[in-house]
């Protein structure tokens, strides 16, 4: 069975996010992957990375300490999704901390002569799913930094065969016709992946 | 000027605490209040909570909280950010200083009868600088887009005044950084920030007023 790693961040059940989510989660459990849902609030999930961290940051693997389960949910995993709201142009912190302190060197990269090689190639398959409080076009021209880090800055660390981001825009303003909708490419894309 | 330096690094001994340091020197020196926010110092908390969530929209009880930090982005009118770039983008407490403090009503507003999409509600600000550092090179940054600056100087860039000065300044390539290239991107910030709040502009002009060569 292949396995699937879902990161999660959204605050609250009720939210649109958490159906997105839900979505995910089901149909990718009906389609027959094993699914490791990693809920980062209701795991607590401390997005700060500490002084400790940054001065050992370096030094692989005992890098690994202070996330270690999390880092062998990542390294066990041959897909990756994930689920959150754009907020302010940018991750959920939570989920920004999740790269700071997981997609470690050494896991998630590896320096070699100072040049960063990839380190996630178990990861197949990765998508995205997203919302944004901003229309496409303002999001557009802040060049959508969110949908750079993922399409090409985890695209280079795992070189999936497949990767795919998307979005509802302008969430504040959309009806429950779009979001249904949204709901539904969502659900064909997870039957596909 | 009454600037607002947000500095985030998790090492009082970092790289950045001395580009922090020079900031607010040369900000002092020009006659500029400064007021710093250091987030892991003053252990900001950076995840927005549920109930956060939940209150997002109530304004002003959504200020609940981050009282002081609103406070400060209302007295400010520049703006200027100290971090070093992970992931290619701000560490999670900064990224989550903008969660928490950028509300509905603080820095922008929300869609309403009138208005069709989000509008800008910090035009009191009328300059924005960023200084980091980065591990990747100039190269690798550009090719994934620089998102931590375009998060800034875009996304935080779009809700300030129009018009407003800016500048940006970024050491890469940081994990062989020597001293002598850690001086020079020093000399390069003192320069930028010079120009940025104006002091070089001003003696650049008492400098040529004072040149027997200057023509007029």
């Amino acid at each position: 069975m292949t396995r699937v790693l879902i990161l999660f961040a959204h605050p609250c059940e009720e939210s649109f996010s958490a159906a997105l989510k839900t979505t995910v989660v089901e149909t990718l459990a009906r389609r027959g992957w094993e699914v490791d849902l990693c809920d980062l609030y209701a795991e607590n999930f401390d997005p700060v990375l500490t002084a400790a961290e940054r001065r050992g940051y370096l030094t692989a693997p005992d890098n690994c300490g202070p996330v270690q389960p999390h880092v062998d949910r990542l390294r066990a995993a041959q897909a990756l999704v994930f689920v959150f709201p754009v907020w302010n142009f940018g991750f959920p912190a939570i989920l920004k901390g999740y790269l700071d302190r997981v997609f470690l060197p050494g896991v998630s990269f590896k320096l070699e002569d100072g040049l960063v090689a990839p380190g996630l190639t178990h990861i197949r398959k990765m998508a995205a799913v997203t919302t944004y409080g901003a229309t496409r076009w303002r999001a557009f021209l802040a060049s959508d930094p969110p949908k750079r880090v993922i399409k090409r800055a985890l695209w280079f660390v795992a070189r999936p065969d497949r990767m795919s981001y998307m979005a509802l825009h302008d969430m504040n303003r959309a009806t429950p016709a779009r979001r249904a909708d949204y709901l539904a490419r969502v659900q064909r894309a997870m039957e596909r992946f | 000027m009454r600037a607002l330096v947000v500095y985030c690094h998790p090492n009082p001994n970092s790289f950045n605490a001395a580009v922090r340091n020079l900031v607010i020197d040369r900000l002092t020196r020009a006659g500029a209040e400064v007021r710093l926010a250091d987030l892991y110092a003053q252990g900001f908390q950076p995840v927005l909570t549920g109930d956060e969530w939940q209150g997002y929209l109530a304004c002003p009880d959504n200020q609940t909280g981050v009282g002081q930090e609103v406070a400060d982005l209302r007295w400010c009118d520049t703006l200027i950010f100290v971090y070093p770039t992970w992931w290619y983008g701000l560490p999670a407490m900064l990224k989550g200083w903008l969660d928490r403090v950028m509300l509905p009503d603080v820095a922008f507003l929300m869609p309403d009868g009138q208005n069709r999409t989000i509008r800008p509600g910090l035009h009191h600000i009328k300059g924005l600088a960023v200084f980091t550092t980065c591990g990747a090179s100039w190269w690798l940054t550009r090719l994934i887009g620089a998102p931590g600056r375009r998060t800034l100087m875009r996304g935080v860039g779009f809700l300030c005044a129009p018009g407003k000065r800016t500048a940006f300044a970024a050491h890469y390539l940081m994990d062989s950084s020597t001293p002598a290239s850690r001086q020079r991107h020093l000399d390069k910030v003192a320069a930028k920030l010079d120009r940025f709040i104006g002091a070089g502009r001003q003696s650049a002009s008492s400098r040529s007023a004072s040149s027997p060569s200057s023509v007029t």
